[in-house]
């Protein structure tokens, strides 16, 4: 466990050698010890290739390494911040939400059209997420960013959970989304109830909802 | 019967079991089960209300909710204060109404010249019937008890809700000095008087009164 919850918007994370953590740039408030601070050029990890990906992407939030010996406290924007463990499964985050995670992660980047097809491409337009997210697989702690706080919601089989695209924060495990519309003639004639647009999830997992429709 | 309950202070979350819900427009944040929303016309109180709600200002963008399963709403990442009715008044700014249940009627009422000046306008909602409802405010509000002999006076941009038997009157804290410029910030208060009890949110909106 890297992060410890100071208060609701700040955590601090103990760095020892060996262990790196990766935060978003300028997410630093603090920090004790010998701790050094390299910006990292590849936004992420992975090689030259990864980064390509997440230029074109444009999931490439300017990353930090965070190394050497002491605690190091983040936060940033006065969001609330979640921590969420990842024990061999996958986190699916969008990048500007990642406030900081565990070197010992696999981050990768995902094309929303693997998911649905065309209608995930349609999805990612739609609901303003883009058409890639970012994929954090692999052992470790991650701490993100929610305006207002996080609800975590569980997914199971037959009971899918549906969620605003403007609260949405992240989901893990096995989980599958789809935009579902509820586009119907009330919303061509602009008396739409403000609800036109879900994201469906499916599967067995989790989905983190944060209390406010507010983007980061 | 809708079950209202709080997940965490901000974020509210309704069963329904085949009922319905009145909720502010585009609320929703999550949903299990299965869920229509419809855009109710005008607020929801009608053709008159409709009518009543445009030319009062009081305009509120409502959607009903009905079907089966838990709905979650949350606005702005505001604090949620749950109000039970039972066949009493609750006055409250349609800014912080959030969700009402369908037993409840909504209605506009008259608050006066007194709310002009505050800058809350000349009407505000009231809610009566049986059922709970939900009201927003910019951090944890407050409730504070209002009885005879104990009137309190409330700054108009941190008042948000009220029940009970109530008279607001607008008193003015303006002397000399407000009126050349070294006011205290506080010139005009809502005084209620009566017995009930007053919600009041840690924060200001911005009002006439708190200009001068």
């Amino acid at each position: 466990m890297a992060f410890t919850r100071i208060n609701n918007k700040m955590v601090s994370a103990q760095i020892v050698p060996g262990q790196r953590v990766l935060s978003q740039r300028g997410s630093m408030l603090g920090y004790t010890g010998e701790v050094t601070f390299q910006p990292n050029l590849m936004g992420g990890q992975g090689g030259v290739m990864s980064m390509i990906g997440r230029r074109v992407a444009n999931e490439d939030t300017p990353l930090m390494t965070v190394e050497g010996h002491g605690t190091v406290m983040f936060g940033h924007g006065g969001h609330h911040v979640h921590v969420i463990d990842l024990v061999g499964d996958t986190l699916y985050v969008e990048a500007d939400r990642l406030l900081a995670f565990e070197g010992s992660l696999q981050q990768s980047t995902m094309f929303m059209g693997q998911q649905g097809g065309l209608m995930g491409v349609v999805r990612g337009q739609v609901t303003g997420q883009g058409l890639f997210t970012t994929q954090l697989s692999g052992k470790g702690a991650v701490a993100v960013m929610a305006h207002g706080g996080v609800v975590e919601l569980p997914i199971s089989p037959g009971l899918p959970v549906h969620v605003d695209p403007q609260a949405y924060v992240a989901h893990r495990g096995q989980v599958t989304n789809k935009l579902s519309s509820a586009l119907g003639w009330r919303d061509m004639i602009g008396r739409g109830s403000g609800e036109a647009f879900q994201l469906e999830l499916s599967g067995q997992g989790m989905v983190y909802v944060q209390a406010s429709e507010v983007k980061l | 019967m809708a079950q209202f309950r709080l997940q965490g202070s901000k974020v509210l979350a309704v069963d329904l079991a085949g009922d319905t819900v009145k909720a502010r427009n585009g609320s929703m944040v999550a949903y299990t089960g299965q869920m229509g929303f419809k855009k109710l016309s005008g607020g929801g109180d009608g053709l008159r209300g409709m009518v009543t709600r445009r030319l009062t200002g009081e305009r509120m963008e409502v959607m009903e909710v009905k079907g089966q399963g838990t709905c979650f709403f949350a606005d702005q990442a505001t604090e949620i204060n749950l109000v039970r009715l039972n066949g009493e008044t609750l006055f409250v700014e349609s800014d912080n109404l959030l969700c009402t249940e369908a037993t409840l009627r909504t209605g506009t009422s008259f608050t006066g010249l007194n709310g002009m000046a505050s800058g809350n306008g000349l009407f505000t909602t009231k809610v009566e019937g049986q059922g709970w409802a939900a009201v927003t405010s910019r951090g944890p509000a407050v409730i504070l008890r209002v009885a005879q002999g104990l009137p309190l006076r409330v700054d108009p941009g941190a008042y948000v809700a009220h029940t009970g038997n109530l008279n607001r009157a607008l008193k003015s804290g303006a002397g000399w000095t407000t009126l050349i410029g070294e006011g205290g910030g506080e010139a005009m208060q809502v005084e209620f008087t009566g017995e009930g009890l007053v919600y009041v949110q840690p924060s200001e909106r911005l009002t006439f009164g708190g200009d001068a």
